[in-house]
């Protein structure tokens, strides 16, 4: 009779690497599917195309070296599904196709394949990708119309429906857009013990109080929230820097590396000059990982207490023998362990503090640049000033009269300044997306007294002959000088100050206009 | 109520169904026995008998070779055949007496004579256990005497039986806490009257809800002696987890469990001792289960120690067909058998038969370093880093690892995903460890 013989044990558990892949890529099912809901049947193409070169690119790496072609762990599948859902949805095909390949085959294959890279390789592509091509990664326009992403509506201060973030009816890459699915996916890696708690949980609250402690607007639940639901934070804390490979495999270190990704994710958001940090968080902590794991050893069993008593004998033994250096080396190791952790915590949080300072301090000026570049632009409508300025006390007041006239939103404020810097007036910019060729967007100049001196286009796509007839300088003109409180759209001739004669034949593109002068001139009266 | 335990290990499928509830039988021997010399931990015996001696039952037939040994006991009556090397269920090839069953079962004079073990004195004890070849039965074989004897007795406040038994599918521990409970209470008597501090517990995983309660019941009255349920859980009845779930108390590899005021023995041991003290008989037989998917009849046995597994197949009812792995004891730590014909030693304590290897069906593949050794390790090390040590074969770092500390309850192997031999490589670093160390003390 023929045994099989091997050493002990002889049973193993029900979990495989490939079990485990697609036990992940099930927990990314709701976000999935709510992420080709939400942009369509297009994102699909997105994630099978990314998927699909992801995984062609193993088995061509794996061929071509001649190595065992392992795509069937599903490893290969899990770094598309993750890119995928980390790209805008109307993204050019060939983009997710050549993250895909950086992914696998330069993060993760040219460092020794599964289990070997340094860093997460669908972050590692996307932040190839963001770099290299920063427009079309940021462009997460909804039917041709561009929308701030709600974290880049917080940063620039303005306001956003916490609510739909939760959910997901908001802007940004397929997958990240809904918090809700993203938590059940979570969940469902804890239920079934794929992940456990220490990273996502601890990268969520030390985020949340980073944020509530420099995010200008204290512990204030709702802009916490926000935060929170906003941008791929869900998708990295639970999917991203959950990854085995690239994170730590102790607790302490665990714990150790979600503190560090909340702190610098929250740096990033709030200091840095893009409104999302969390790929550039996780991917900087990947690197950190074989320095955590030293420093968060775990102590065997029955040896905890022996690098604590040995320092009391050892230590007493150093005073009768004078100075001896190596006195105490294992409470010298202990202390060391917290030393290094502590000085880690400091070196992220000086680091991203620098970034933070740096963008600060460059942001002014560039500003100015920015702001002396459209002066041209804004003294057409503005003719009596020589210089601008931002104006934040206007622009705030923007959530209240937006939507009063239509769908129009403020996208700038203006102080206009004399040649001897008094205040002289200002100009708003505002869009509007109810033109017949889609958004318009006006430049509206006003004088002292809240009086407009003049319009003009931004961008404007209307009807050639018709629509386009706005831009003629005979009806802009009629906006000008009249001091009123709000514009009428007549047909067949004005009568009075406050009545705007319709272009003939374009009475939707001259209502579309008007109410986006009326929202600017509603917004100069509410500062007034 | 809080079940104690310990952190770390893994839930296998425990596999008891198919023994738990055949009551012991008496299996007497009908081929040739073997005693090898060396069934415990420390020095090998001494042959004392020669080809062609007649020896009764009960007989010495090889003397304890040193302090830290023991003796060997004819379990039979009959005529030595021959003294020569034989095969272990742990592969190992020992010198070995082989004596051929007269059948008689002719006792050596006073086996089975009644003792009170309340009139005799603590030494008498200890070299009655010596004597009567006793180590430690759950595995490791330690002798029990060296055990009985720590540096100061009076420090030990716990004497723990272990009938955890969390090996997969072995039942032979819960049959013997069931059907011999009086000698088990007894044989804890019986230790407990060498310490004078001591309190007697013994410990059960709770998936032996039966002997916990009946135990519980025979020791209500019993001043000196409490069940502590455990939690199940794989490695519950290593002795390290054990005296830590039961007292809070933590030891390492270079302590003995007297060192946290401890006794730990086996369940049959304890029997064994009763048996020794109480009827003057020394360790001749003990309980064995024969189980697994593999074999037609399931159950547990009373065997004299020297019968061939091969004898206990076929009283099990034979293999099945097909049958791909035989393992001497359980499958978490036991040893794959190429052949059955090896002797029953004091170590035995199963023999599982699997038809279907599991360990054949996976292929390793790359470590996705998920953790889950570091969650399963019950002496908190890190297998992950530990294995790239062995991969590398750096003695050092495997050293500075707490390698050492490993004690292969196989826990890291059968968490793996990615099924890398872990706890085998790790055997075979602590090997080339204490063999290096030797070394270095010779020189």
């Amino acid at each position: 009779m023929n045994f099989n013989l091997s050493s002990s044990p002889h049973v193993r558990g029900a979990d495989s690497t490939r079990s485990i892949m697609y036990d992940v890529c099930i927990a990314l099912l709701p976000a999935t599917a709510f992420g080709i809901y939400r942009f369509g049947l297009y994102s699909l193409l997105v994630l099978l195309v990314s998927i699909g070169f992801a995984i062609l690119s193993e088995y061509a790496y794996q061929n071509i070296t001649k190595q065992e072609v392992l795509i069937s762990d599903g490893s290969a599948l899990l770094t598309g599904l993750l890119l995928g859902l980390n790209m805008p949805p109307h993204i050019p095909l060939w983009v997710p196709a050549l993250g895909s390949m950086f992914a696998v085959i330069v993060v993760k294959q040219f460092f020794g394949g599964l289990g070997r890279n340094f860093m997460n390789p669908a972050l590692g592509g996307r932040c190839f990708l963001l770099i290299s091509f920063t427009t079309l990664m940021s462009d997460f326009s909804i039917d041709a119309t561009t929308t701030a992403t709600p974290l880049a509506t917080l940063a620039a201060g303005g306001h956003v429906d916490r609510a739909a973030m939760f959910v997901g009816f908001t802007t940004g890459t397929i997958g990240e857009v809904s918090a809700l699915a993203l938590l059940m996916g979570g969940i469902y890696l804890l239920v079934k013990k794929i992940i456990t708690w220490e990273i996502p949980v601890c990268y969520i609250v030390s985020f949340a109080i980073c944020v509530g402690l420099f995010g200008g607007q204290g512990f204030d639940s709702k802009f916490i929230i926000a935060h929170l639901c906003g941008g791929g934070l869900m998708l990295g804390a639970w999917f991203m820097a959950t990854d085995y490979v690239t994170s730590p495999i102790t607790k302490n270190g665990k714990i150790l590396f979600g503190i560090l990704l909340g702190i610098l994710t929250c740096v990033f958001r709030i200091f840095g000059p893009a409104a999302e940090g969390v790929s550039y968080a996780i991917i900087i902590c990947n690197l950190l990982v074989p320095l955590i794991e030293k420093v968060t050893m775990p102590k065997a069993f029955g040896l905890e207490d022996v690098k604590k008593e040995k320092p009391v004998k050892e230590a007493a033994a150093a005073v009768e023998e004078a100075p001896a250096k190596e006195a105490a080396p294992a409470a010298k190791i202990s202390m060391a362990v917290y030393k290094a952790a502590m000085n880690l915590c400091v070196i992220t949080l000086v680091a991203g503090l620098l970034l933070g300072v740096v963008y600060q301090v460059t942001k002014g000026p560039i500003k100015q640049a920015e702001i002396a570049a459209q002066a041209e632009a804004f003294k057409a409508v503005c003719p009596d000033a020589d210089s601008f300025d931002e104006a934040p006390d206007l622009f705030a007041k923007a959530a209240d009269v937006e939507g009063k006239y239509g769908s129009v939103v403020v996208d700038s404020a203006y102080k206009a300044l004399d040649a001897s810097g008094a205040e002289c007036g200002c100009v708003v910019n505002v869009t509007t997306k109810e033109g017949f060729g889609g958004e318009i967007q006006v430049s509206v100049g006003f004088d002292a007294e809240g009086v407009v001196t003049g319009i003009e286009f931004l961008s404007i796509n209307e009807t050639a002959g018709l629509g386009m007839n706005a831009t003629e300088e005979s009806w802009r003109a009629q906006y000008a000088g009249k001091a009123v409180d709000e514009y009428e759209v007549v047909k067949g001739g004005a009568s009075a100050d406050n009545q705007i004669d319709a272009i003939s034949g374009a009475t939707i593109t001259s209502k579309a206009v008007t109410g986006a002068v009326n929202t600017a001139l509603a917004l100069v009266k509410a500062a007034q | 109520m809080k079940l104690a335990t310990f952190r770390g290990g893994v839930h296998p499928y425990d596999g008891k169904e198919f023994s738990k509830d055949k009551p012991i039988k008496k299996y007497m021997p009908k081929g040739t026995m073997v005693y090898p010399v060396s069934q415990h931990i420390g020095a090998p015996a001494v042959p004392v008998v020669k080809k062609n001696d007649e020896v009764l039952m009960g007989q010495i037939i090889a003397e304890a070779g040193g302090f830290v040994s023991s003796n060997i006991i004819s379990s039979v009556s009959g005529k030595v055949k021959a003294v020569e090397p034989r095969l272990l269920p742990s592969g190992a090839k020992v010198n070995s007496i082989i004596i051929e069953n007269d059948g008689n079962y002719t006792p050596v004079e006073g086996l089975g004579q009644k003792r009170d073990y309340t009139k005799m004195s603590k030494q008498e004890i200890i070299d009655a256990v010596k004597a009567a070849g006793i180590v430690g039965l759950g595995g490791a074989g330690f002798p029990t005497h060296v055990k009985l004897m720590p540096k100061d007795p009076n420090a030990i406040d716990y004497v723990i039986v272990n009938g955890a038994e969390c090996e997969p599918y072995l039942t032979s521990d819960y049959r013997a806490m069931l059907e011999m409970p009086e000698r088990l209470i007894e044989g804890l008597k019986i230790m407990l009257s060498l310490f004078d501090n001591a309190k007697g517990v013994i410990a059960i995983e709770n998936n032996k809800p039966e002997a916990i309660a009946k135990l519980t019941e025979m020791v209500a009255n019993e001043e000196k002696i409490e069940v502590c349920p455990c939690q199940t859980k794989y490695p519950q009845g290593g002795e390290r987890n054990l005296i830590y779930a039961v007292t809070g108390r933590k030891i390492n590899s270079k302590k003995l469990p007297a060192d946290a005021g401890c006794i730990v023995d086996n369940v049959d041991t304890v029997v064994a001792i009763q048996m020794a003290i109480s009827e003057s008989t020394p360790l001749m037989r003990r309980i064995f289960t024969v189980t697994g998917a593999g074999i037609n009849e399931p159950g547990n046995f009373e065997v004299k120690i020297g019968t061939s597994y091969a004898e206990l197949i076929e009283e099990a009812g034979g293999l099945k067909e097909g049958v791909q792995k035989v393992i001497s004891g359980g499958p978490m730590m036991g040893f794959a058998l190429s052949t059955l014909d090896v002797p029953v030693v004091k170590t035995s304590s199963a023999m599982t038969c699997m038809l279907e290897d599991e360990v054949a069906r996976y292929k390793e593949s790359p470590c996705i370093r998920c953790g889950r050794c570091i969650h399963a390790c019950p002496s908190h090390l890190v297998p992950q880093m530990m294995m790239d040590a062995a991969e590398k074969v750096d003695l050092e770092v495997f050293q500075a690892l707490n390698g050492m500390e490993c004690y292969e309850c196989g826990s890291c192997t059968y968490a793996c995903p990615a099924h890398r031999p872990l706890t085998q490589a790790f055997k075979q670093m602590r090997q080339a460890v204490m063999a290096e160390r030797r070394k270095q003390q010779q020189k």
